[in-house]
């Protein structure tokens, strides 16, 4: 078989079952035939919701970085969480390696993520810059799986419960931006496939050369 | 929704196909090295170095899991005393003030999921090392989870650097223990671990 024919193929991600592609309908999915698992989908408009989706998560990641999260009150005393003074007080303790840690998996890696698919979307629309493109969408692929910040959500209400006995707990714009940019996170991870943007990648780019 | 696939036909084996990591797109297995054919990126190294690879990793995280659970990954200094808390004892701690949720989900995200990984992991380096027969299916989901839940075990490390920033009162102050640093390099290692294993050990 010569290797162009290997693209109306798709292996689940799940259980690699191999599938032969069927053409979709608008807004429909098509899922595995042994576990499920969606393999691709059919988005009637791909390109612009998920930049405005891409674009609105970034200003909200960005409202969330330089707002508070949570104050807490001690018997009068203030004291309140933000995503910098997290890693300061790492720094401070002397623990560098979580310290960096934190500021790559929860705050580098989630803004890299969401900047390059904003200017890769963009490049893509105005059909532009084919290598960059390339590169920006291997960078995501690899990224993905490092961003964590799902899992700290997960941590700053695990860390509201544990002080819920003894203090008083105000939540602030960070938090609620920050469930914001989680929805819009789960939405774009959901709707956009690697596979796709791939196909459109080479349609794209072929027309142009 | 809309069931894909027609059968594959029988001449295209999936063993001789694999499924590029990072594009998604169906390749010819080569047995060694593979270049993607649409996004170009050396997506497979050979298979004998990444199976050593994940090995390495997996030793080095199960290394670290000890002084993970051994030393204190939070200490409390209140008036000048200091009480250290290991990962078990704040599981006990919490359990005991009746918070069953959150020690549920401590116990589940720092103790399950690194020993499940590492049980997983093992497993599947074991069978593809001897030959054993399991289902390939089974194995390749069981390497599914594997990756979908490497990043949980995290949840702890992050919630100590959450209390370090909140209780910081000239009264009582929350500091991370050493085991936290031991637990993230643990997690780094686990997901390193399960990132650099190659898919074609399951198929052949």
């Amino acid at each position: 078989m010569p290797s162009h024919e290997l693209d109306n193929f798709i292996i689940c991600k799940k259980c690699h079952t191999l599938h032969k592609k069927v053409p979709l309908a608008h807004d429909t999915k098509a899922v595995c035939r042994y576990c499920d698992t969606v393999i691709y989908r059919n988005h009637r408009d791909l390109f612009n919701t998920t930049l405005a989706l891409a674009i609105t998560a970034l200003i909200l990641l960005i409202v969330s970085f330089s707002f508070t999260i949570l104050t807490i009150n001690i018997k009068g005393v203030n004291q309140s969480l933000n995503f910098a003074s997290m890693f300061i007080v790492m720094f401070e303790h002397h623990y560098y390696f979580v310290g960096i840690m934190l500021g790559f998996l929860v705050m580098l890696f989630p803004l890299i993520i969401l900047s390059s698919t904003i200017l890769l979307l963009i490049l893509m629309k105005y059909r532009k810059y084919p290598y960059l493109v390339k590169r920006l969408l291997i960078l995501i692929a690899k990224l993905i799986p490092w961003s964590m910040i799902d899992i700290f959500f997960i941590s700053i209400l695990v860390a509201m419960v544990k002080l819920f006995d003894f203090t008083q707990i105000d939540v602030d714009v960070g938090f609620i931006s920050f469930i914001a940019v989680l929805l819009l996170d789960f939405m774009i991870i959901k709707r956009i496939s690697f596979n796709e943007l791939w196909i459109n990648y080479e349609e794209i780019y072929r027309i142009n050369a | 929704m809309k069931r894909s696939t027609e059968s594959t036909p029988n001449r295209y084996p999936t063993e001789k196909l694999v499924r590029c990591p990072i594009c998604e797109a169906v390749n010819y297995d080569t047995q060694s090295i593979i270049r993607c054919r649409r996004c170009k990126e050396l997506i497979y190294k050979h298979k004998q170095i990444s199976y050593h690879k994940t090995l390495a990793f997996l030793i080095t995280a199960a290394i670290l899991y000890i002084p993970a659970n051994v030393y204190p990954i939070l200490i409390t200094r209140q008036l000048g005393t200091l009480q250290e808390n290991t990962i078990l004892g704040g599981i006990i701690a919490l359990w005991e003030a009746g918070s069953y949720p959150v020690a549920l989900i401590i116990l589940l995200a720092s103790v399950f999921v690194p020993i499940l990984k590492f049980l997983f992991i093992s497993y599947l380096l074991i069978t593809s090392k001897y030959n054993m027969k399991s289902s390939k299916v089974d194995q390749h989901k069981l390497f599914y989870i594997t990756e979908a839940i490497g990043s949980w075990s995290m949840v702890d490390v992050f919630v100590v650097a959450i209390l370090s920033v909140l209780i910081h009162f000239s009264s009582i102050q929350i500091i991370p223990g050493t085991g936290a640093t031991a637990f993230a390099l643990m997690v780094f290692f686990t997901m390193l671990s399960a990132l650099s294993f190659d898919i074609r050990l399951i198929k052949h």
